[in-house]
């Protein structure tokens, strides 16, 4: 038992920030250049859970949470659902089956769309001259559509929890996001002749952002490694992993927007982007209620 | 990273299960304090003769020498085998005895720490007085040195189980004019000493598991500072590293059988059929994994790197809030049975009660939140 990460995993992670920091920032998550995809492509990044490279789910789950904080496309995660079982090269888009019909996010570019359907994934063709729209999220785009009629199921419940298990990932790397933003905003802002940070009322949120980033990070961690050693119980630790990620996220960006204050809520600060990509994370492979109470099958 | 034990440790896990479930006393600890403490030497002697008590401390005195990893198989093992809560024996199994492990003479570690392991020896912790809780640097209790003794005069307050202690972490201003963290000392106290007086304080719930301590001209052999006259506060620390670190993890590991004995009793009674207490159920289910899971990355840390960081809060606070929300929630599927709640009772509602010491006790929650943001996160120092 080690859920410490090892030094490969330490310079993997660093590097993925590293590249991030430089190609993806996060202050600029609304304008990515036409050219980021094929810029996270021939990083590998589109890559790293296809048969060449099949990273291990705990290495991978570190890796995604440092896409997630940098606002990373969420078509990463269907594309590397997408990579690991099924044979689908290229950019997969995100679907998100409702009852009335699917949205997709990122279908830019892409053929396929790839969401989970009835409990287990499953992928289709998009069809052509789909029109996409503006979201809630500005890192994404929407294309409405109804039920696919031809609809590839994959016959497997694992690759459900490996997208859960993503999506968790970039919660918490978006909850990372809100908690460093606010905590140097804290440290920086001046307000009666001192830091913001100083005060209790700001430095206890701070405090709690950061017990929920450590929450979901170590939970993660262990529902990836639960997903690579088969263990019989993985389905409920990446139920857990999602739901304290979720959560994290979610509460992490109201927070931050908080100890901003009034440039928290404009249009121009970054905040917003946290609370708005927390948001479309929720609708994304959330954790069923019966799997977290353990029910009897 | 790897969550599976290995076949050795598999093979400890059993071998503990096996001795556990043979062993564990069918009687709960007795509600009476005298008869509690008996107990819970007892219980500890059959441990440490079973070769169960000290898992990770050095062969040389008294322990197994095993990993830390084993250590916490253990604990789940005895939290899963409803073995006795470890009572009267904290102090000196989870911080006393792991302070002198790391900073104590050979002489001193050769003594104490094998009567720590086999319950003869009851410690205690004389950190917190009436004017320094929250702000420990504030310790006004003081020794003067007279050859090659020092002479303490002061009083401790919230000294849990001073009333049955032999030893204690006692921690006093050395030098006469220091301020704060300066000229403090970490002493080894005989409870038994002249002068000590022992006050012993009941708690809401009953229990009389705590007291104020009185010094007055109590002799302390100069020799029985550990880590060096007025590395009081440096010693002080580490104490308390180990305390919030590695010192609730037993506690921490109970927690997973509490949250499902919860799930079960409200299937049972069918309370779970409420939307909102099923919802914060699946919601704690999934908080008491990933409790597990820093616990897990906790000691792996550890193991890695030594010491307990200021990561030990952010987990030390989340188990604290959480364990109290279970409580909270086991006392709502009780419903008006616990009205009939008797003084010193051992029942949940007991557990409530004394609950409430996990967000004050070892550092309050609002101490925690400060250490956590200032520490790990680098916002300013408010004090
Ligand atoms: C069950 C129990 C067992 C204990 N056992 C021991 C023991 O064995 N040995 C020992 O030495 N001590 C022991 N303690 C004492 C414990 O460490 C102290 O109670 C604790 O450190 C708080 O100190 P205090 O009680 O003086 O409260 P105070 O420090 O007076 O705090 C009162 C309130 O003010 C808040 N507060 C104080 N300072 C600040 C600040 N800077 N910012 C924000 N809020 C603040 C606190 O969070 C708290 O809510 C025990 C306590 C309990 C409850």
């Amino acid at each position: 038992m080690d859920l410490s990460l090892d030094s490969q995993q330490e310079a993997l992670v660093a590097a993925t920030a590293d590249w991030c920091r430089d190609n993806m920032p996060l202050e600029q998550a609304r304008n990515r250049p036409d050219t980021l995809w094929s810029a996270l492509q021939a990083m590998g990044w589109t890559a790293m859970t296809g048969p060449d490279v099949a990273l291990d789910h705990a290495t991978e789950a570190l890796v995604f949470v440092e896409l997630g904080r940098h606002l990373a496309p969420v078509s990463l995660m269907s594309g590397a659902v997408a990579a690991r079982w099924t044979d689908q090269p290229g950019k997969v888009a995100l679907a998100l089956f409702g009852n009335a019909g699917v949205r997709v996010c990122d279908a830019e570019g892409a053929t396929i769309a790839l969401g989970i359907c009835d409990g287990v994934i499953a992928t289709f063709r998009l069809p052509p001259g789909l029109v996409a729209s503006p979201a809630l999220d500005p890192t994404t785009t929407l294309a409405r559509l109804a039920q696919p009629s031809v609809r590839t199921p994959v016959d497997s419940p694992l690759p459900a929890l490996h997208l859960q298990l993503l999506t968790a990932a970039f919660a918490a790397g978006c909850a990372d996001a809100a908690r460093d933003m606010a905590s140097s905003y804290a440290a920086l802002r001046e307000q009666f002749e001192r830091p913001i940070g100083w005060f209790q009322a700001i430095k206890h949120m701070c405090a709690d952002m950061a017990v929920r980033c450590a929450v979901a990070r170590a939970q993660i961690s262990f529902a990836a490694c639960a997903l690579d050693a088969d263990a019989p119980d993985a389905a409920f630790h990446v139920a857990a992993a999602r739901q304290v990620a979720e959560q994290a996220a979610m509460e992490n960006a109201r927070a931050n927007i908080q100890v901003h204050g009034g440039i928290g809520m404009t249009d121009e600060a970054s905040p917003h982007l946290c609370l708005k990509r927390a948001h479309l994370l929720s609708f994304i492979a959330p954790a069923r209620r019966s799997v977290l109470l353990g029910d009897p099958a | 990273m790897d969550i599976r034990f290995s076949a050795e440790e598999q093979k400890f896990r059993e071998e503990c299960r096996e001795w556990l479930l043979a062993n564990v006393p069918s009687e709960r600890r007795p509600l009476n304090a005298a008869d509690a403490i008996a107990f819970d030497k007892e219980w500890q002697h059959r441990l440490f003769d079973a070769g169960w008590a000290g898992i990770n401390w050095p062969t040389a005195y008294g322990g197994r020498g095993l990993s830390l990893v084993q250590q916490v198989i253990w604990l789940e093992e005895y939290a899963g085998a409803h073995a006795p809560w470890i009572g009267a024996n904290f102090v000196g199994i989870n911080h006393g005895g792991p302070t002198l492990i790391l900073n104590a003479t050979e002489e001193h570690k050769a003594y104490h720490l094998p009567r720590i392991l086999k319950g003869e020896a009851i410690w205690c912790q004389g950190f917190s007085e009436p004017g320094a809780g929250s702000d420990l640097a504030a310790i006004r209790t003081h020794a003067r040195i007279e050859g090659d003794e020092l002479i303490v005069n002061g009083t401790k307050i919230w000294t849990s189980f001073a009333h049955v202690a032999d030893w204690q972490e006692l921690v006093v201003r050395t030098e006469a004019g220091s301020r704060r963290h300066q000229g403090l000392s970490w002493v080894i106290c005989d409870m038994h000493a002249p002068g000590i007086e022992v006050r012993p304080i009941r708690k809401m719930s009953g229990q009389v598991e705590f007291a104020q301590v009185f010094y007055d001209d109590v002799r302390i052999p100069l020799a029985n500072v550990v880590g060096g006259l007025g590395n009081g506060w440096k010693v002080a620390m580490s104490t308390l590293s180990f305390e919030r670190g590695t010192g609730f993890i037993a506690e921490q590991v109970k927690l997973s059988q509490e949250i499902e004995e919860l799930v079960a009793s409200a299937r049972a009674s069918g309370a779970i059929r409420d939307d909102r207490i099923a919802g914060e159920l699946a919601q704690m289910r999934a908080e008491v994994a990933a409790l597990r899971a820093m616990t897990y990355r906790n000691i792996s840390d550890v193991i890695r790197r030594g010491q307990p960081g200021p990561e030990a809060s952010v987990i030390r606070l989340f188990s604290a809030e959480l364990g109290q929300r279970l409580e909270r929630m086991a006392l709502l599927l009780a419903g008006d049975d616990i009205l009939d709640f008797r003084y010193g009772d051992d029942t949940l509602v007991g557990e409530y009660l004394r609950g409430f010491a996990a967000t004050i006790a070892g550092g309050t929650a609002q101490i925690q939140r400060d250490i956590i943001a200032e520490r790990v996160l680098g916002l300013p120092k408010s004090r």
